[in-house]
Parts: structure tokens; sequence; C-alpha cells
């Protein structure tokens, strides 16, 4: 009888148990949560995770917080449902809210299941205790308050849902690419308000992350990266390697390294696979 | 009229030099670029028979002894400073020399290093030779190659 009590109650607790493995190839498909990690400032050996990279914005610099298990001034102290409403509705266990420099528009769309795994595994990351930094930027574009106003035009909180009449391979892909990769986040370029420019997705932007240029992935043969068949995408991603041979450079390079790189092949697939479906849009991105 | 064919001329004679510039013939850069598009272009068949799992016997640790040995190539092609509008080349390069020289060395090891690997038959060696390789080529291009955003290219 105790034999069977303990069975039970180890199934149970498999059952609710995270998946690390899961969530590590979350992690991945995040590209490695890089921002959160200083290397422009302090070198590969940045404490990982622990926020303090400058962010520019056309709105200011803001730094990127410390997601590392520490108590005090990471995410340590977060229950599951405290993650999934930072992730989902970009709110703080104290209800505040975060500036959209955070791609919570994109993470939104991640399932339960995917979050908690994703805890999970920065949960069994070393821990730093580095106090988060406040952004440089004038105001109001440091008064969380007027987030909401901002989240009235620009966000729509919610899971993304697959589309039954595409293939699992195009829902997976989709999935990855606008949720978890968050490639819109840089590779959409921005109205006025700083929402995404839904008019031109994923075609490029001149005002990418740190003040990069973020190319047209859509697949235009002229502008974007039309000529770059299924095997170059997944390559690229695996390697930051080009179909000229040229390297990546700028925030691109560390999350193919950190995050991207690391993903299991059939991810790399549905990347690739639905990157070429979606609409070509001929939009040269080039410096001022 | 006098005063306005003055102020064409001086205004000619202002915009020579960038003209001159802005030709980006100058043979030195030139050079340079094709020397560096030797190991693109090897870089990029390494991963055309990697991508589409070609059968190339032998051609990987060959394109990565060619990548190796045109490591030599680069540091006099880059000895004499130019300075020109058509060249992405930082003058990173000029100050500090020594790093120049160590990146070169690094990508030098890992390109021998990928031949080595290759031509031991593991598949997973190779892979993550081959992206070694590849940061490698960032380790110098990063601190000494002008990023795509003050590029050239996109002027």
């Amino acid at each position: 009888m105790r034999l069977m009590l303990a069975l039970v109650v180890c199934l149970l607790a498999a059952e609710a148990a995270a998946d690390l493995e899961n969530g590590r190839r979350v992690f991945a498909a995040t590209g490695g949560c890089t921002c959160h990690t200083n290397y422009p400032g302090e070198g590969a050996d940045a404490p990982s995770l622990a926020g303090g990279r400058a962010l520019e914005t056309p709105f200011g610099v803001f730094y990127s917080t410390n997601i590392t298990r520490d108590r005090e001034t990471g995410i340590g102290g977060w229950s599951d449902a405290d993650f999934i409403r930072a992730m989902r509705e970009g709110l703080s266990p104290a209800g505040e809210n975060y500036f959209p420099v955070f791609p919570y528009p994109a993470f939104t769309g991640l399932s339960d299941a995917d979050l908690v795994d994703l805890k999970a595994y920065l949960d069994s990351l070393p821990a730093t205790q580095r106090e988060n930094r406040p952004p440089d930027a004038p105001f109001p574009f440091t008064w969380r308050a007027a987030v909401s106003g901002w989240k009235w035009l620009n966000f729509e909180p919610g899971r993304l849902e697959p589309n039954p009449a595409k293939s699992p391979v195009w829902n997976r892909g989709r999935y990855l690419v606008e949720a978890a990769a968050h490639c819109g986040e840089c590779h959409t370029s921005r109205t006025l308000t700083g929402g995404l420019n839904e008019s031109i997705p994923l075609a490029g932007s001149r005002d990418g992350p740190e003040g990069q240029l973020a190319p047209n992935i859509t697949p235009d043969a002229k502008t974007g990266i039309g000529q770059w068949d299924r095997a170059d995408l997944v390559w690229y991603l695996e390697t930051g390697l080009k179909p000229d041979g040229d390297d990546t450079q700028g925030l691109m390079s560390e999350v193919i390294e950190h995050g991207y790189a690391n993903l299991p092949a059939e991810d790399l697939e549905a990347i690739a696979f639905y990157l070429r479906t979606i609409p070509a849009i001929e939009n040269a991105v080039v410096a001022d | 009229m006098i005063r306005l064919f003055a102020a064409t001329s001086f205004a000619a004679l202002l915009a020579l030099p960038s003209l001159a510039l802005a030709d980006g013939d100058d043979p030195q850069v030139q050079y340079r670029q094709s020397v560096m598009s030797i190991i693109g272009t090897n870089m990029a068949a390494i991963g055309d028979i990697l991508k589409h799992r070609l059968t190339m016997p032998g051609a990987i640790a060959n394109h990565a002894d060619q990548m190796a040995e045109a490591a030599a190539l680069i540091a006099p092609a880059f000895k004499k400073q130019v300075a020109a509008e058509a060249t992405d080349a930082k003058a990173e390069i000029w100050q500090d020399w020594a790093k120049f020289e160590a990146a070169i060395e690094d990508y030098r090891s890992a390109a021998s290093a990928l031949a080595e690997a290759n031509r031991s038959g593991d598949a997973a060696a190779t892979g993550q030779a081959v992206r070694t390789l590849g940061k490698s080529c960032g380790g110098c291009h990063k601190p000494f190659r002008k990023p795509k955003e003050e590029s050239y290219k996109n002027r």
C-alpha cells in the first residue's frame, strides 16, 4: 500500500515538474535571452543574464534587467504566475508596466507550458546579485504609467493559437518566429508611437537594436533574403555564416551563438520553412 | 558674374578630393578585398558542402588548408594604411597592429584545426570546428571592420 502511494506521489510530482530540457529549448529559441547579458560593455566574461546592457532606442537608453534567480535583485522570488504575467502582459509582480523594450508583445504568444519550463531553466542557472539600472531617457518615456497608453495603442496580449488550415511545420515555424524568437522586434520597423509597423512585417528596420540596421528577412529577392534557400537559412541560424561565407555581426551574432544555434534541427527547419512563406516585401534597409 | 565664377570654382575645388576618394579604385584596397574574397569563397564552399550534405571527400580539409594558407596574405595586404572611402577597414588595425596579427593567428589556427578535424573523419568535430572558424572571422571583423551601419556598401 505504501509503495503504491509512493508511486502515485512520484507520478504526480513528475507531471507537475517543469521540463528542464524543454526550458533549455525555449531559452535557445528566444536567442538565449542575450539582451540580458552585457557582452558589449563587459566582454565575454559578463555575468550571464545579470542585466545592465544598454539598449539604445529612439526613445532613450534602457538597461536590461537581472533575470538570474537571485532573490533580491533578480527574479528568484517570482512564482510561475508572476513569470507568466510578466511575459504575457508586460507587468511586474507588483503590477507595474514594463517598458516595451522588453519584447512582451512577442512573448505574449508563448504557451503556459513553455513559459513555466523557461522559468525552470532560468532557475537552474547561477544567481548573480546586481541591481537593475533605471533608464536614461527623457520624460515621459521613463514614466511607467504612460506605458498603459502605449499598450492600448500597440499591444494585444494572448497566446498565439495554431492555424488549423496550415501544416504543423508552418505552425511551429510561426510560433518560433513570431513569439519565441521575437524576430519582428528588431526586423520590423516601428511607427511614430513605437509600435511595430504591421504593414511591412519583417521587412527590416533602420532603427534596429543598439542603433544597428536590421535587414529585411522577407523572401524579396532584391532587398530581402529571397535568394537564400531553406538550407542557407538553417545553416545561417546554426553557424552565423551567410551564403557568401561572410560572418554575422552585431546583436544577431550573439542571439545565434547563445540561442538559435542550440535549437534542434527540426526547429531550425520550421523557422526556415515559415520565413519562406511570409509575404515578400521590397524594402531596402540602408543607413541614414 | 565673377563672384559666381569664383564661388563655383571654389566649390569645385572643395569637391575634388572627395570625388577622387569616392572613386574607390585604390589598388591596395582592391587587393585587400581580393584576399578577403579568397577566404570568404572557401568558407562559402565549406558551407555548401555541409548544408546540402554533398559528398565531396577531402574537400572540406582542402578548403580549410587554403584558408589557413591565405592567413599569411592578410597582414602584408593591410600593412600600408590607405585612407579611402570605399573600404571597411577601421583605423584600429594600424593603431593596434599586434592585436590585429593575434586575431589573424586565431583565424589561421582555427582553419588548421578544421582541416585536421575533417581529415579525422569526425563529423561532429568538423561541425564544431566550422563554428569556431566562423567565430574567428568575427574575432577580426568585430574590432577591425566597420559594421554594416558604417559600411561604404550601404552609402
